[in-house]
């Protein structure tokens, strides 16, 4: 049979960023998918070579728009732990707080884009006009809507009264209400059932064998979690991982959707447990150079992140690496695109919940 | 299977023709920025005596200054904003507004062919600290 | 590195359930060591099972085949395409090879050991305090503070 080579890509409306997907059809059915990378590679990872570890945080945050909090707290929490720095309890849970709220926002950007992906664009705009509370949370917290600059090696930098928490707790809720109706439309409408429902089906084997993380392991029955290991402050809250077990695009929309609502739910008990208070140290500042090399994990809202600093006891790290989410699901996003329906091809790639700024760097 | 008595729908239609729209009619109407937003760096030379830390903690090294020259600047479309000069300034010259950059384009090249974005200050020095017979 | 020791340990983790969580290279720069004229890499498998994190480290000097994992954990392809793309490390094997054309960095390999020394040398490293602050205004005889 003829075969047709389709490129998708550099630009394409679902992609938030670049990436290049030669599509090899055999009529409507693709055979092949062959993915070229580094339209965004912006050689971040060498920079150390130029900024100092203090200064090394600004540039990590800066890796992705989406993901930016949890970058830069990784970045901290490895140079932490490199120093033998404790953080002040307080800062422990803004960061956990702020990193519940930065998870909200992305599953709410990732769930516009999900809609407009197959083309619902009212439910891509009512996502976004729910995601800008979350932002202005952000923007009334840190100072920035999107790179917020807040964590610092050994804390935070800015602190959020009592009141203030309050506050967001309530517009939490009620965006966690406002979103139900939202979730309705996604669970009960018959084109988007049948536009995702079946479709790109990861089964629980294969994702085993494709290494994937996140969400997508989530929604294919892989209870996995990396905030189950308990660090920064998640051991004190109590949560199940969201596990859905369909394994097709639909079910990584319930699980991300069912994740808001934990989300929600961890800032209610962060909010409940933090010590209250004013005036509380946010910031344990480092002496010295570090010296050593660490590996961090932390959960970002597309899945596992891990970092490795090695740094030998001058002001620049040797070595920073950061592997991202995407990273370890570009493999399983090239097997599920291979044998669907070209019409099917932008609603996977967009399940998958790519950010190629994270996986270039 | 389509009803045209479809009373939800009929509901929302109505609601929404009499009520206000969701989104704000920028550029008309502006948000103000919270306070504490991050925006743009504000710099007073009057109160700097160009200890320089400002310049050597700047993270994208957009600070430059000399103590010798009494010379300040700052190139704004290099400063990501992250209010670490702010922080450390002793002297309190340094704050941050809320409002973001101006836009600026490629015909605003300075006086020096400096690039668009740049400020700077010079202050002059007391005379009793010019050395005499220079 | 003794490969079939090496692609034995790696069988094992994918027997007993491991997920492979990184494939990471560091240049370490020459003169750091014995035998270590041209550098060295330092190479970390990481494997990650549940909330434990495992690793094998390996020293790889410039012109050992390194062996490629896809045969055990097929996702290892992208990893292993950026190893020999940015680090020059010679991987065999590859699952999916992108030829080169990964990341197209504007420097060939941008870690290998010359290319590094090269920048460094060209920041001015020993001089750190001259990164930040000099001024940008004409000034005679400058010094270097």
């Amino acid at each position: 049979m003829k075969r047709t080579v389709i490129p998708m890509g550099p630009q394409h409306p679902v992609l938030p960023e670049p990436l290049v997907l030669d599509l090899i059809l055999e009529d409507e059915k693709v055979v092949d998918a062959i993915p070229t990378i580094g339209y965004v590679h912006r050689g971040l990872e060498m920079m150390v070579e130029r900024v100092e570890y203090t200064e090394m945080g600004f540039v990590v945050e800066r890796i992705c728009g989406i993901c930016s909090f949890m970058h830069g707290m990784g970045y901290c929490v490895s140079l932490e732990s490199i120093m033998n720095v404790e953080v002040p309890e307080r800062a422990r849970w803004l960061r956990l707080i702020w990193a519940e709220i930065s998870r909200i926002q992305s599953h709410l950007l990732w769930l516009g884009l999900g809609a407009d992906a197959f083309g619902f664009e009212n439910l891509f705009m009512h996502c976004w006009r729910m995601r800008e509370e979350i932002l202005d949370i952000f923007e009334k917290t840190t100072g920035g809507r999107i790179i917020h600059s807040v964590n610092r090696i050994g804390g935070v930098k800015r602190d959020i009264s009592d009141s203030e928490l309050a506050a967001i707790l309530v517009k939490l809720e009620e965006l966690g209400a406002a979103f139900k109706q939202t979730a309705g439309v996604f669970g009960s409408d018959p084109s988007i059932a049948h536009r995702l429902g079946g479709v790109g089906v990861l089964t629980t084997e294969d994702a085993r064998s494709v290494d994937v993380v996140g969400p997508m392991a989530r929604a294919s029955g892989i209870a996995t979690d990396t905030r189950l290991i308990g660090a920064n402050g998640y051991d004190q809250l109590e949560f199940e991982p969201v596990v859905e077990t369909a394994g097709d695009c639909l079910a990584r929309v319930v699980v991300r959707m069912r994740e808001i609502d934990q989300s929600i739910d961890l800032v209610r008990q962060a909010i409940e447990k933090m010590p209250k208070g004013e005036g509380m140290p946010l910031e344990n500042r480092p002496r010295g150079n570090p010296l050593g090399e660490v590996f961090t994990r932390l959960e970002q809202p597309r899945g596992e992140v891990l970092y490795y600093v090695k740094a030998n006891g001058t002001k620049n790290l040797e070595r920073f690496r950061a592997r991202t989410p995407t990273f370890a699901n570009i493999p399983a996003m090239i097997k599920l695109v291979k044998g669907c329906d070209l019409a099917d091809v932008p609603n996977i790639i967009v399940t998958i919940d790519p950010c190629i700024s994270c996986t270039e760097r | 299977m389509a009803n045209p008595l479809n009373l939800p729908m009929v509901g929302r239609s109505l609601r929404n023709l009499v009520s206000r729209p969701a989104t704000r009619r920028y550029p008309t109407e502006i948000r103000p920025r919270f306070a504490g937003a991050r925006g743009t760096i504000e710099f007073d030379v009057e109160t700097c005596n160009f200890c320089m830390l400002c310049a050597r903690r700047c993270p994208a090294a957009a600070i430059t200054a000399s103590r010798e020259e009494r010379y300040w600047a700052i190139e704004q479309l290099t400063c990501i904003g992250c209010g670490v000069c702010v922080d450390v300034c002793n002297k309190g010259s340094l704050s941050m507004s809320v409002n973001s950059r101006t836009v600026h384009t490629h015909a605003d090249v300075g006086p020096q062919g400096q690039r668009p974005g740049h400020e700077e200050w010079r202050k002059p020095a007391l005379a009793a600290e010019v050395p005499s017979g220079s | 590195m003794d490969k079939t020791t090496f692609l034995a340990r790696v069988e094992e983790y994918h027997e007993a359930g491991w997920r492979l969580a990184l494939i990471n290279a560091t240049t370490i720069m020459p003169g750091a060591g014995e035998g270590m004229e041209q550098g060295a890499f330092d190479v970390a498998w990481a494997f990650a099972r549940g909330t434990e994190l495992e690793t094998i480290r390996e020293r790889i000097m410039p012109g050992d085949e390194m062996p490629s994992i896809s045969g055990s954990f097929g996702a290892a392809f992208l990893y292993e395409n950026e190893m020999r793309e940015l680090f020059g490390i010679n991987v065999t094997g590859l699952g999916l090879d992108l030829k080169g054309q990964m990341y197209k960095t504007a420097t060939r390999i941008p870690f290998a050991p010359s290319a590094i020394r090269a920048r460094l040398e060209a920041l001015g490293r020993a001089e750190p305090a001259a990164r930040h602050g000099a001024a940008a205004a004409p000034a005679p005889a400058e010094k270097t503070a």
